[in-house]
């Protein structure tokens, strides 16, 4: 009986102590470009694309290039493994995940929040009449 | 408005089955359980019912309904019209219930054999209660001015030439306008999986129920032991369906949506295999209950908790609580959704936990007297490990309701969380799975179990060592090859046995041999893939991944285009087209890839972009005076400005003047003087094109853009220039270019043949557990 608790409460420590630690790991923190800046870890800053700026897609290299202004005014160059997100003209704002380095904010993925459900209903069912 | 008071006749219904079913429990008394049998068919026929007009409004396009307004049109296929049906929430609780309802047919006249129908039918009604309260909040059958009141409500008179109204209140001459289309079917769902998986998924997830009705009517009747061979033939079943869901879903996002590979540990995936992890755990601590009575409290608490999941899963996809941490873009269901599936969950909860903790005293405690190498021991550990599993995707899952709590900041998870704590998990769930085959009930000695298990880990040892030479990946990756490989060979070596003893028996041996060829199938498939993105210019052979692959153009595909993409290797050739197009629906692009299914491997293309053919390169530069940069292979440098005093007095008596600007081109040693020029007349300014002829032949137009003079520091002065490439007829302008993103997945059929033989393996366990709790209950 007894090597079996010692086993068991073995394997249940083992568990939450790999749970939390990779829980902290790999927790997304969301922050703005400052604190992405000092962190060197995979975070998420929300945003706005600065429209004035450059934005294009680089064919060779699949990836997609614009500038990203955080809650904080600071402007930066986003640089996204990948094609251009979709709904990226009509988002109110954007999401992008990734990790700050040499400059720039490499993103491995940009999420678009886009205008509220509701109120594009509203004008799609005046325009179905 | 029928669809809404016959939802309400089946809920008044439910719960009147509820009432009696209980009070039947309580008395025991025949009339009670047929007052219940009826209630209970009642609110069946009324699920069925509603959903026959629902499908019929849907079919007739009756606008009028906020629900067939907002997710069919006139366009669709039947099919997809018919899928309509579950496309929304409402929809999807509809189906829910009706599954739920059909399920419990089967599970009155089960149950009723098996001496349990007012206990379990009770619990069982009251969860089919709950899911129509659902459906009264969230109504299918909500008129569309209902909906939208300020922008369809109109008072006065009708005006002429207008058909689709409808008068609300004719004394008041109040009416409203409807609908004549509807706003479609998002394009990611318009497909064939969109027929078939969301109706899989929903048996699967209905069938939860039945392992938790059942243990709450066993808590009810004081059954500790029993109801356990009543139950397994359920759960096993359940694990069947909503395994099968799953893997159709991630089919689904691998060769239609895009996603890259099969799993990608999004919410909606996660809340599907949580239930179904717990579901297995369930079988596998039942087993033993079935051989020796212990795991009393274990396989209550583990069948309670499959049912909770899957409403704390849907909570989770449902109530819009993920927010923007989620790559679905779930539509705010409002608060209704939101505190329904809370009440729901905690009601649940309640019952089943309370009761539990209520006769936790009066079960009985069998000693748990077998030893370390026993197979109950085994079976322990697998089914601690498949919790462990579904408790980690349940906190990754859930971080940003954990963060929010915790900082106040919803965060999400980055999917390398569930790597790494699953792989561990995954190493000693494939290895358990071995070796729990071989052992014996009780006790084995452990040198009869080393010289059971040697023939299986000489040829696991082999099979990792044939993986090794695909490359090294790390340490935990090749053990879970091996542990994985030691399962397949070790249940192979059984399930034979077996199988020469009584072929019926085979089922689990046959079901832990898919598990152990999917495993396979992970790693080959998602370890030792490889990908690059590809830039191919149409008609150009481009050489990746050992494949040469021609752009060829696009053809139109009903609404859509695809991309034709020539793809060779030796002597094979085929052809791949993936479609990209914008969708109005979305307001974005939409992307789907194509494959070509090897026996060893699928060559997968997914498209990223088109840019347009060009005519020839524009580049802008600034430079100063002195500085040098290049362009397309030649070095240009700004000399200087030249404004002579006559085109100064020219300027400033406002004639035509013209401002010169000094360039060197160099290519190697050869060095050429280029002069480029402003006119300014009258207020308008001009800037002349100066060409440039390479060695090569190649023309180059320079241009100024922008004079930037330094009137302190002539030094200092910068001019802003375009060089363009002109359309040699030697030079072909680089023409229009696909951009796709390739990747080769090794072995990753090994995963479907796994899923195959995991699902006749549940069959054939089905079969058996049926037969068995025949004829328990027949003696």
């Amino acid at each position: 009986m007894k090597p079996k608790i010692v086993i068991g409460v073995l394997v249940i420590m083992a568990g939450v102590i790999l749970g939390s630690v990779s829980f902290l790991e790999s927790n997304v923190e969301y922050m703005d470009f400052a604190a992405a800046e000092k962190s060197h870890k995979k975070v998420q800053v929300k945003g706005e694309w600065v429209k004035n700026h450059e934005s294009r897609f680089d064919a060779e290299k699949a990836q997609f290039v614009f500038y990203m202004k955080d809650d904080n005014n600071r402007v930066e160059k986003v640089i996204l493994e990948g094609a251009k997100p979709n709904n990226f003209e009509l988002a109110t704002s954007v999401v992008a995940k990734g990790v700050y380095r040499e400059g720039y904010f490499h993103a491995t993925d940009v999420l678009t929040k886009c205008p509220s459900k509701y109120e594009g209903d509203a004008e799609a069912v005046k325009q179905s009449l | 408005m029928i669809g809404s008071i016959i939802i309400k006749i089946g809920f008044l219904s439910a719960i009147a089955a509820v009432f009696f079913y209980y009070r039947a429990h309580r008395n025991q008394k025949q009339q009670d359980i047929l007052f219940g049998r009826f209630s209970f068919h009642a609110a069946v026929l009324s699920q069925m019912a509603a959903c026959v007009i629902m499908l019929y409004l849907i079919l007739t396009h009756q606008f009028q309904y906020t629900y067939v307004w907002n997710y069919s049109s006139t366009d669709l296929s039947l099919s997809l019209l018919i899928s309509t049906f579950y496309a929304g929430q409402e929809g999807s609780f509809m189906l829910w219930a009706l599954y739920t309802s059909i399920i419990g047919v089967f599970l009155l006249q089960y149950s009723s054999r098996k001496n349990y129908e007012p206990e379990v039918m009770a619990v069982y009604s009251l969860i089919l209660t709950f899911l129509m309260t659902m459906l009264i909040f969230k109504n299918p059958f909500a008129y569309i001015w209902d909906t939208f009141p300020n922008d369809l409500v109109q008072t006065g008179p009708i005006p002429a030439g207008i058909s689709n109204y409808v008068v609300l209140d004719a004394a008041k001459s109040i009416w409203a306008r409807f609908p004549v289309e509807g706003k479609g079917l998002n394009p990611l769902l318009q497909n064939y999986w969109m027929v078939i998986h969301p109706q899989v998924l929903f048996i699967g997830f209905s069938s939860m129920a039945v392992p938790y009705a059942l243990a709450v009517g066993a808590l009810l009747k004081r059954d500790y032991h029993s109801w356990i061979r009543v139950a397994t033939p359920w759960s096993v079943f359940g694990a069947m369906i909503l395994g099968t869901g799953i893997i159709l879903g991630g089919y689904w996002a691998y060769e239609t949506l895009g996603w890259g590979g099969f799993w990608g540990w999004d919410p909606v995936e996660n809340s599907s295999l949580v239930p179904w992890l717990i579901c297995v755990a369930s079988i596998h601590t039942a087993l033993t209950q079935r051989q020796s009575g212990a795991f009393v409290r274990t396989n209550f608490v583990l069948s309670l908790l499959t049912f909770i999941m899957v409403l704390y899963s849907t909570f989770l996809t449902r109530s819009g609580i993920l927010g923007e941490t989620s790559v679905h873009s779930f539509v705010d269901p409002g608060m209704w959704v939101y505190w329904l599936l809370l009440i729901f969950i905690t009601v649940f909860a309640v019952i089943g936990f309370g009761l539990l903790f209520a006769r936790m005293r009066e079960m009985p405690k069998i000693p748990v007297q077998h030893s370390i190498v026993s197979r109950e021991f085994a079976l322990f550990l697998g089914a601690s490990a498949l919790t462990f599993v579904a408790i980690f995707v349940v906190v990754g899952t859930s971080s940003p309701i954990i963060t929010t709590i915790a900082k106040g900041k919803a965060s999400a998870m980055d999917i390398a969380y569930y790597v790494k704590t699953n792989l561990p998990l995954g190493i000693a769930i494939t290895f358990l799975s071995g070796i729990g085959q071989l052992l014996w009930w009780k006790s084995s000695t452990t040198r009869s179990i080393l010289k059971k298990m040697a023939p299986a880990l000489v040829l696991a040892v082999v099979a990792s060592g044939i993986v090794l030479l695909l490359g090294y990946q790390n340490f935990f990756i090749l053990l879970f090859v091996f542990c994985s490989a030691f399962s397949l060979f070790a249940n192979l070596q059984v399930g034979y046995d077996i199988y020469m003893g009584n072929p019926k028996f085979v089922g689990g041996s046959i079901a832990h041999i898919g598990i152990a060829i999917m495993c396979l199938g992970f790693v080959t498939s998602e370890r030792y893939d490889e990908k690059k993105t590809v830039a191919l210019e149409r008609g150009k052979p481009v050489d990746a991944l050992g494949y040469t692959m021609t752009y060829v153009g696009y053809h139109p595909v009903e609404d859509r285009y695809a991309f034709a993409i020539d793809v060779e290797k030796g002597g094979m050739r085929r052809t791949v087209a993936p479609t990209m197009y914008y969708s109005e629906f979305t307001k974005g692009i939409m992307r789907h890839p194509d494959l070509i299914n090897f026996i060893n491997k699928d060559f997968y293309v997914a498209p990223l972009s088109l840019e347009e053919a060009s005519s020839g390169s524009e580049q802008t530069l600034t430079l100063q005076k002195g500085e040098e940069a290049e362009v397309a292979g030649l070095k240009v440098s700004f000399l200087d400005y030249l404004f002579s005093n006559e085109q100064k007095a020219a300027m400033a008596e406002s004639r035509a003047f013209s401002i010169d600007a000094t360039m060197q081109v160099s290519e190697g040693a050869r060095k050429k003087k280029l002069v480029l020029q402003m006119k300014g007349d009258k207020g308008e300014f001009e800037y002349p094109p100066s060409n440039y002829v390479a060695q090569d032949k190649r023309t180059f137009e320079f241009r100024i853009a922008k004079l930037i003079p330094d009137r302190e520091d002539k030094d200092k002065s910068k001019i802003e220039i375009t060089v363009k490439t002109s359309n040699d007829p030697n030079v072909k302008p680089k023409g229009e270019t696909l951009v796709i993103e390739a990747s080769i997945k090794p072995y990753i059929n090994l995963v479907w043949v796994g899923t195959v033989t995991l699902v006749v393996g549940f069959l054939l366990t089905i079969f058996r557990r049926v037969a068995e709790a025949r004829i328990k209950s027949q003696t």
